[in-house]
């Protein structure tokens, strides 16, 4: 059994440091507002206190991870945006797909601390890892029966679980897929960043001459890709359709992109080539936008070399780097974005860099046309690239 | 679109490669070695089932493992058996996607990286550590050393891991997306793994697994990989086709199950999940279970994936190591069914059920 391309997208969920909904995040990009902060849930001895941006106004359960919790309140924005209820959802074959960076990695540092003083830890760190899983909690919190799967492609895991649900409706798999992606903000991945000397200790600058690095963020999105037979048969409009998905590996470092961004022009055209979509008809680029001197470098240079003069922009500056949501939080900001036929400004950008292949959105600004790229790079050199139509392009 | 098994890779406590596990397999027996870890009782001395990569060697120049550790090492070297064993050691790997399932990830170096940080304060946080302690440092090694710029997915889904990740390749596979797929479960024994193991589920009263008694609780930990080399079925030779994947949760009702087919068990001595197996198994089931031959780990899914392969090549199922009445040591009995079903529970409602049968 083959779906056809494109999917659609008939729910959206989203929660991170610009708001604890897509309308809330939305409105913040447009009015320009952010405010990375040193972090109020975990403290450091580094000297520099680094920028983070935090959800604020929201606390997890005791028994679940952050991510999971953050992964959850998207899951149940987006269930609601798409017009199910729970028990609609447990009469399909609903699959789940997250992205993550922390959501399942066995690294709690209390009880590492514990261990490594000669003491017995309690368990309850590691049993609330290993139950919290953020698709396997997303699919018990609402008794889903079809697969789940937790991808940990760094920080194009959100983009990939995108894609790959996509994959599952094509399939013939799933009814049905909660996709998207969740991560939280912790002192492991905060020292870690620092220690890559990737980290800007003032408010990021993607694409920015003086940008420094990336601020951290945390925060979680999900969307709700429907089979053409299950929205046909319950009338439901789509909001968006996932027209393409590509991606590719650049085989060349660790943490570094190629510097000729092979992996991504791979990625870029096989998305393109899922709709057989013309580049003309791109309206803007979700550009990943790190604000690190090599991905800034080499994604706005692969850019211009392949979409010359499509307006493109980072939304990082609002959320920071969300790690493995920033994908499914990027999609969901892009297909706000074509829904309203205006992008906010690349929050941070004020001085062009000569060295770099073009400048991005400095201003809130219209854009025409009903299909948008959104991008995600990631270390062990993945790159990942979705396309989004918006209702009425299919 | 059924998937054929062109290449298996393995290095696991039964030794390395497919000849060592096709051995083990017929034997019964496994090289099980032990780990010792701290605890707060002093070093505590556990069973367990270790893998070797020291004849990674053969394939990579020394100087370019230097930096690599031990997960990634045995993901490469999983890997490099695959292709070899298909005869692709020296193909060009531009179109070939890699996906690995970890339960766990890179964990040594995930605590190595925690412990730069409790020794010797935030600011002494290894970066090195930090780069490879991401769960898809083996994917990446793998993509670099072996020039693979396909699609590259990792996946962790701890005890679902490996027939999550199986379901996206067979949809790259399927789509066009890439010619092959080099398929990896990969699962690390760290001393607090280790740990953790004792302090979940006790001291071990017997040092022999027993995975198809149910009730008991006899597993061993283990940690290894197990690599396949998949491609669509063109009609060539391979070891077996992979017909379906099945995976998800059941609240209610049974599991739909063939009937006619010899079920390789994912049981692997946890007592937790014992009862589930016995509640879905058709009555008068054929099962196997191999368990033993390499340990307990969410990765042992991708050496369950492996024995069945090698089943379904030799026509005939290999004695259950430890299982009270199994056939004598080195005899193997006729297939009779044409099926395999690899089969795996975790969690209260999780399942998977994998269809293999002769190419």
């Amino acid at each position: 059994m083959t779906h056809p391309w494109p999917v659609a997208i008939t729910g959206l969920g989203c929660i991170c440091a610009a708001g604890t909904s897509l309308d809330a995040c939305m409105a913040a990009l447009y009015s320009g507002k952010r405010a990375p902060a040193p972090s109020s849930r975990f403290k450091s001895d580094h000297p520099t206190r680094f920028p983070v941006f935090e959800v604020t106004g929201f606390s997890e359960p005791p028994g679940l991870l952050r991510t999971s919790a953050l992964g959850l309140h998207a899951a149940r924005e987006a269930i609601a945006d798409a017009g199910l209820d729970p028990e609609t959802l447990r009469s399909l074959r609903v699959g789940v797909c997250v992205g993550t960076t922390v959501g399942s990695a066995m690294n709690n540092e209390q009880f590492c601390r514990d261990y490594r003083a000669g003491l017995d830890p309690d368990l309850a760190p590691i049993e609330r890892i290993l139950r919290s899983n953020p698709a396997a909690a997303i699919a018990r919190e609402f008794g889903l029966t079809g697969p789940c799967q937790t991808v940990v492609n760094a920080c194009a895991s959100g983009t990939d679980a995108v894609g790959l649900a996509a994959s599952w409706i094509r399939g013939g798999i799933c009814d049905l897929v909660i996709a998207g992606g969740a991560d939280e903000l912790g002192r492991i991945t905060y020292n870690g960043f620092i220690s890559l000397m990737i980290t800007d200790d003032s408010p990021c600058k993607p694409f920015d001459r003086e940008r420094k690095g990336l601020n951290l963020g945390e925060g979680a999105a999900m969307l709700v890709l429907e089979s053409e037979r299950l929205r046909h048969g319950r009338s439901k409009e789509a909001r968006s359709f996932l027209l393409g998905y590509g991606s590719a590996c650049d085989a060349h470092h660790l943490t570094a992109p190629k510097p000729d961004g092979e992996g991504l022009r791979y990625a870029i055209a096989e998305a393109l080539s899922c709709c057989d979509t013309p580049r003309e008809a791109i309206a803007f680029v979700n550009a990943h936008g790190t604000g690190t001197p090599d991905n800034d470098r080499v994604e706005s240079r692969v850019l211009a070399d392949l979409l010359p003069g499509v307006p493109f922009l980072s939304t990082k500056g609002y959320t920071g780097h969300t790690l493995g949501a920033a994908g499914a939080i990027e999609a969901a900001f892009t297909v706000a974005c074509l829904e309203r036929g205006m992008v906010p400004a690349n929050a941070g950008f004020a001085t062009p860099d000569p060295e770099l292949g073009g400048t991005p959105v400095a201003a809130c600004e219209r854009v025409a046309g009903s299909v948008a790229l959104s991008e995600s790079l990631a270390f062990g050199g993945n790159n990942s690239v979705i396309l989004l139509g918006k209702r009425g392009s299919a | 679109m059924r998937m054929a098994v062109k290449g298996i890779g393995v290095t696991g406590g039964f030794g390395c490669g497919v000849a060592d596990l096709a051995a083990a397999l017929k034997s019964g027996e496994s090289r099980r070695a032990g780990i010792t870890v701290p605890s707060a009782q002093g070093p505590l001395q556990l069973p367990a089932f270790r893998a070797a990569t020291d004849r990674l060697e053969e394939f990579a120049p020394r100087r370019t493992l230097r930096r690599i550790d031990h997960y990634s090492k045995m993901g490469l070297f999983g890997a490099y058996l695959a292709l070899q064993d298909a005869g692709m050691l020296a193909a060009d790997l531009s179109r070939v996607g890699v996906v690995i399932a970890s339960g766990y990830g890179a964990t040594a170096t995930t605590f190595a990286f925690l412990d730069s940080i409790i020794a010797d304060g935030d600011i002494c946080a290894s970066p090195t550590h930090f780069a490879n302690s991401v769960h898809n440092s083996a994917a990446a090694n793998i993509s670099i050393m072996l020039g693979a710029k396909g699609p590259s997915l990792t996946v962790s889904q701890f005890d679902m891991s490996v027939p999550s990740a199986l379901l996206s390749a067979h949809r790259w596979l399927a789509e066009g997306r890439v010619d092959a797929v080099l398929f990896g479960a990969i699962d690390e024994l760290s001393d607090l793994i280790g740990y953790l193991w004792h302090r979940q589920r006790g001291a071990r009263s017997s040092a022999t697994m027993a995975p198809l008694s149910f009730d008991e609780e006899s597993s061993v930990i283990g940690e290894g990989a197990a690599f396949l080399l998949l491609t669509p079925d063109d009609g060539g030779r391979g070891y077996c086709a992979i017909d379906a994947i099945e995976t998800g949760s059941i609240y209610r009702g049974s599991l739909p199950l063939p009937a006619d087919a010899l079920f390789v068990l994912g049981a692997d001595g946890r007592s937790e999940f014992g009862a589930r197996y016995r509640a879905a198994l058709p009555g008068g089931s054929r099962v196997a279970c191999y368990a033993p031959l390499y340990g307990s780990m969410p990765a042992g899914a991708g050496f369950d994936l492996a024995c069945a392969a090698l089943i379904l090549q030799a026509g005939a199922a290999f004695p259950s190591p430890g299982a009270a009445g199994c056939a004598p040591e080195g005899t193997a009995t006729a297939l009779e069914t044409g099926r395999v079903c690899a089969l795996r529970f975790a969690d209260a409602n999780e399942y998977a059920a994998i269809t293999l049968s002769p190419l």
